[in-house]
């Protein structure tokens, strides 16, 4: 079962730049939470204070249900150099085994590797350089990379940026699945059909946690307006504060 | 070392061997290419991954100063090694220090720590100059497989030793760390000590290559045998192992080259050339064959 995790007051600041400020919220253990909102408005350094990638202030716990339990991530975007003869099948070992790549002669290794590429439809391109791929393929191996571990918290920034229908198909059936087996999951989307489908709990960020809830209730079409919108009337705000 | 010297003149005066394995100095300079050049062909390929080429030609570079300070601090100037191994390694540490630490971009802040490193080393080559014989200088600069002695491959072996086994450990990680640090971070990797990791076995490897390639030198031995096998190959692990032979292959025909043509050209020069052609077949090898 995955975690809870509780937001107690985080701030965060670049400078003088506020990018979030006082969000509390609860995202309960075992459920799909997506994190919407406008561009600029702190999703994604919401996503890395959870992840301890960034410095903040406030608190936030993880509350597992037993002992500790692992974390798998899916960042926005990776850069890999085309000319860098990292294979995708390098790239899921790289994450999974200590035996380095160039004396990996574990047979066990490559199959569990195959495997986790096969549940995202990427075992053809094992042996494609990552530099050759298009986005939404470096995305499907990026989410392969972080179910290696069969993780109790799963967060994804962005997962289905660059990907093809049937890539979105695969990866809303393995959201599904994931949810059932008791994962608590975390993504930041911008897509709101996609995020209907999902059937999750929706937390609306933008500079401060505007509203959660159920996906139909939050993102009913009266509201999305004034939610998404709010961008400006907060920059503008933040402006007339500064000057 | 003796039961192989005596082996190996034995093998030139039966004449299965050349003439040139009947000197001791020939069997020392071939076990250290065998020592050194897997090891520079290895870390080469994460040098080029991490895209620190410069670096590490900077540090190659900072040994010259290292050198002039050892000799100045009364070490014998054949062989400084602790103030080599010092300033080689405070350079490659601060430098790493200021580059996290800073906005600057990090090819501008190895391009004015070499520039001082350099600098400082031409300032204080004019007193080592008082001290020492400049030709010597030669040699560490180009390198030169007449001095290197029992003592070089001890030391040689050891670094060798020490990194090998660093890098089975380490080697998925300090790559993982640099593709993707963020993922290896959420992972519990501590990629600051692998970085710092990777940064002392290059600064280690330099300062264990420098008598047999040369300080200005070896730091193309990092870079040419790798960029060579990434023509070549269509996987990391491939690209590893093809790096290390061909920085082998290049050390081995480097240094026997010259002795057996009878050319008077520095051990160093010799091995980087060899590497360089190497480079050139597989650049039109590759040109050639997408034609």
């Amino acid at each position: 079962m995955g975690p809870a995790i509780v937001l107690d007051d985080v701030s965060l600041r670049y400078e003088n730049n506020i990018i979030l400020e006082k969000v509390s919220a609860t995202l309960d253990a075992g459920q799909c939470h997506v994190v919407m909102g406008p561009n600029g408005g702190g999703k994604t350094s919401l996503l890395r204070s959870i992840l301890g990638l960034t410095p903040f202030k406030g608190d936030i716990q993880f509350q597992w249900q037993q002992s500790k339990g692992k974390i798998g991530y899916v960042p926005q975007k990776a850069t890999f150099e085309p000319s860098l003869p990292l294979t995708v099948l390098d790239f899921i070992l790289l994450n999974q085994s200590r035996s380095p790549l160039f004396f990996n002669f574990n047979k066990k290794h490559k199959v569990k590797a195959l495997q986790q590429l096969a549940r995202l439809g990427m075992e053809d391109r094992a042996m494609f350089r990552m530099g050759q791929l298009s986005g939404g393929e470096q995305q499907r191996v990026l989410f392969a990379q972080a179910l290696l571990d069969d993780p109790d918290l799963l967060i994804l920034d962005e997962p289905t940026n660059g990907m093809d229908e049937q890539g979105v198909r695969y990866f809303e059936a393995l959201i599904n699945d994931l949810v059932k087996e008791g994962k608590t999951i975390l993504i930041v989307h911008h897509d709101i059909s996609a995020v209907r489908r999902l059937q999750a709990t929706v937390h609306v960020v933008n500079g401060m946690l505007l509203e959660s809830g159920q996906a139909e209730e939050v993102l009913k079409p009266s509201k999305i307006e004034r939610l998404f919108n709010h961008y400006r009337h907060h920059s503008s705000q933040q402006k007339s504060e500064i000057s | 070392m003796d039961t192989l010297r005596l082996l190996a003149s034995q093998g030139a005066e039966a004449g299965w061997l050349s003439e040139s394995f009947s000197y001791a100095f020939m069997i020392n300079a071939l076990v250290a290419a065998l020592l050194v050049g897997p090891l520079l062909g290895g870390l080469g390929t994460l040098v080029i991954a991490k895209r620190l080429a410069f670096f590490s030609e900077a540090v190659g570079h900072a040994a010259l100063t290292g050198i002039a300070i050892g000799v100045l601090l009364g070490e014998p100037p054949e062989n400084p090694i602790i103030g080599l191994f010092c300033f080689c390694m405070i350079f490659a540490l601060l430098l790493h220090f200021v580059r996290n630490r800073t906005a600057v971009p990090y090819d501008t802040l190895v391009g004015v720590f070499l520039a001082v490193a350099l600098a400082g080393g031409a300032a204080l080559l004019m007193y080592v100059a008082r001290k020492i014989n400049i030709h010597m200088l030669e040699n560490v600069l180009f390198g030169s497989i007449l001095t290197i002695t029992d003592f070089d491959l001890l030391v040689l072996g050891l670094s060798c030793l020490l990194i090998i086994v660093g890098l089975m450990f380490t080697f998925n990680r300090i790559l993982l760390a640099s593709i993707s640090p963020d993922i290896a971070k959420v992972r519990g990797y501590n990629t600051h000590f692998y970085d710092y990791l990777f940064v002392m076995m290059i600064t280690l490897v330099t300062i264990a290559a420098v008598k047999i390639v040369g300080a200005v030198l070896v730091g193309a031995l990092l870079l040419i045998p790798g960029a060579t096998a990434r023509l070549m190959t269509k996987s990391m692990g491939s690209f590893v192992l093809l790096s290390s032979f061909l920085a082998t292959l290049s050390c081995i025909i480097g240094t026997l080259l010259p002795m057996e043509l009878k050319w008077s050209i520095p051990s160093g020069a010799s091995i980087i050339l060899v590497s360089a052609s190497f480079f050139l077949i597989a650049t039109v090898t590759r040109i050639v064959g997408r034609k």
